[in-house]
């Protein structure tokens, strides 16, 4: 009967270290909450509930994202055709896979895409990173990174002591760390940290610094923001984009406008397969229109429009200006600002040279150098 | 045929005006002050000081993007007021077919009715601000811009602000 009591006695004692110890390891570890170190002007980005921030995913998904590992020939990754030094954005006018193959539509840049209401160029469905995320990695037409399911991928990271401790430390929760589900999580956190908010014009309107630009870029905006010329209403707000969404606020407008680019004769006024939100909905009216995407860092981001058709910040302006594009030869001929779908707003208006030349010193003042050399948003490898 | 060149050399010399004139003052700021005319007994010009030294209001508004904005200045109606603008007891009749005819600096025009702002008809708080977030308007949105807080769309509270107008549509 002692003998019992003794037994009972330890068994409490050995029940009590147990609780004792997982008290001490919860409060050893506790959540990481992560800083996005918004300033003025700037509200909190919208998250999915179930991927909250923290600064262990953000990290991993920074591993991820510069890890050619992610590609069917470890030729490619995410950094590929979204490269830092760019405003996260690849220079070329059509993206380029890891086989060669070539995107019909260029690389959107990543910067502020935490506000980004809808993510690709024509696809109003496409709302959450998360899910954004799976179409490089996976998609066939076109074939970005690659990758197949089954190909090994999980295991290529598994084996890498590095993922297996950076998987731990953002999933801690998880038993199955290293998943597929958590790999775009991590990704898209990392993602949504790419905060640009410094830029000379952000010095000059939030901080009413008037030096930080000059007054070419002032003239400029007050053009941008004027009633005739109306860019600020695709354009405007702080992220210099209509589609922009954050934590409870829903975007107000359309995301996406056809603006005169083409006008070819036939079914569709735009050329296939770059049909605009029509891929989608079916509907006529919605030939050729494609997102508004934000200005910021918009000098760093040539060449412009959806198929990087046009080279340069001039001749955009050029395009607004007419009211249009006209094509004059080819199998895209035609005059885009005829193009029946066209926005109202793209009705084209009279600019002197100094007013184009302002416009586009306004333009570049939107370029945040500092997100550019960032060593959050650098190759970690 | 004979005369192609004079009728295009008309036409440049009409159009052109219209292009120098959108140009200047389409890019330029706004100017620094405020002027109230029309169909009024006193018509006014205001500036930054001016509009210090009247009875002030706040309004808290979202901007576009969603973020809390605070404007400062002073009400719509006090300023119309101040101008003769029949208000209170003097509008009624023929005098409530009459509007404010609010003019920005890039030639942007929106109407208030007069009912819409006094306090015995609609009653709204339309401010014409010359603050935001306890700074000066400057650049594209000021010095002067309207803020219409019960708006639920922001196109009349109009930035550069630069003329009000009483325009009476029965006399």
């Amino acid at each position: 009967m002692r003998r019992l009591r003794s037994f009972r006695t330890a068994a409490l004692l050995l029940f009590a270290c147990v609780l004792v110890r997982n008290a001490a390891l919860n409060a050893q570890a506790p959540v990481e909450v992560y800083d996005w170190h918004l300033p003025k002007g700037f509200p909190k980005p919208r998250l999915p509930a179930d991927n909250p921030m923290t600064p262990a995913k953000v990290e991993l998904g920074r591993h991820l994202f510069y890890d050619s590992r992610l590609s069917v020939n470890s030729k490619a990754s995410c950094a590929t055709c979204h490269k830092q030094e760019l405003a996260f954005t690849d220079g070329h006018p059509l993206g380029i896979g890891a086989t060669g193959e070539k995107h019909p539509r260029g690389a959107m840049g990543l910067v502020n895409v935490a506000y980004s209401a809808t993510l690709t160029w024509n696809n109003p469905g496409m709302k959450e990173l998360e899910q954004q995320a799976l179409v490089p990695m996976y998609g066939e037409h076109p074939v970005e990174l690659g990758l197949r399911e089954g190909d090994g991928l999980l295991g290529r990271l598994n084996s890498d002591p590095k993922y297996r401790e950076l998987f731990e430390r953002a999933f801690p929760e998880s038993a199955d760390r290293i998943t597929v589900a958590n790999v775009t999580k991590a990704i898209a956190c990392f993602e949504r940290s790419i905060i640009s908010a410094r830029s000379p014009w952000d010095r000059y309107h939030y901080e009413r610094d008037e030096s930080a630009i000059s007054d070419a870029a002032k003239r400029g905006e007050i053009l941008f923001f004027s009633q005739p010329l109306s860019c600020f209403r695709c354009h405007g707000g702080f992220n210099f984009s209509s589609a922009t969404v954050s934590d409870g606020h829903e975007p107000q407008g359309s995301d996406f406008h056809n603006t005169g680019l083409y006008n070819m004769p036939g079914e569709t006024s735009y050329p296939a397969p770059n049909v605009g939100i029509f891929e989608f909905t079916r509907n006529p009216k919605d030939v050729g229109k494609f997102k508004a995407p934000t200005l910021r860092n918009i000098a760093l981001t040539a060449p412009y429009m959806h198929d990087g058709s046009i080279a340069t910040l001039e001749d955009v302006i050029e395009h607004y200006a007419a009211g249009g594009r006209t094509v004059r030869s080819g199998a895209y001929a035609g005059v885009g600002r005829d193009n029946p779908n066209k926005d109202p707003l793209v009705g084209g208006s009279q600019l002197s040279d100094q007013d184009r030349s302002d416009l586009v010193e306004f333009l570049k003042s939107l370029t945040d150098r500092a997100v550019l050399r960032d060593s959050r948003f650098a190759n970690p490898w | 045929m004979r005369y192609t060149l004079p009728a295009r050399a008309i036409l440049t010399v009409a159009v052109l005006p219209i292009c120098l004139a959108f140009s200047q003052t389409a890019s330029s700021p706004a100017p620094q002050e405020l002027t109230v005319r029309g169909d009024i007994p006193a018509p006014l010009v205001l500036k930054a000081d001016d509009l210090a030294r009247m009875p002030r209001e706040t309004a808290i508004v979202p901007d576009q993007d969603g973020t809390k904005v605070t404007y400062e200045g002073v009400p719509l109606r006090e300023i119309l007021q101040r101008a003769g603008v029949p208000l209170g007891k003097d509008l009624r009749g023929k005098t409530l077919a009459s509007y404010i005819l609010a003019k920005a600096h890039d030639g942007y025009q929106v109407v208030f009715s007069l009912g819409e702002m006094d306090a015995a008809f609609g009653n709204e708080s339309i401010l014409v601000a010359d603050k935001r977030d306890g700074k000066p308007l400057f650049g594209y949105q000021g010095p002067f811009r309207l803020v219409c807080p019960n708006d639920k769309a922001g196109a009349r509270s109009v930035r550069m602000l630069e003329t009000l107008e009483l325009v009476r549509l029965q006399k």
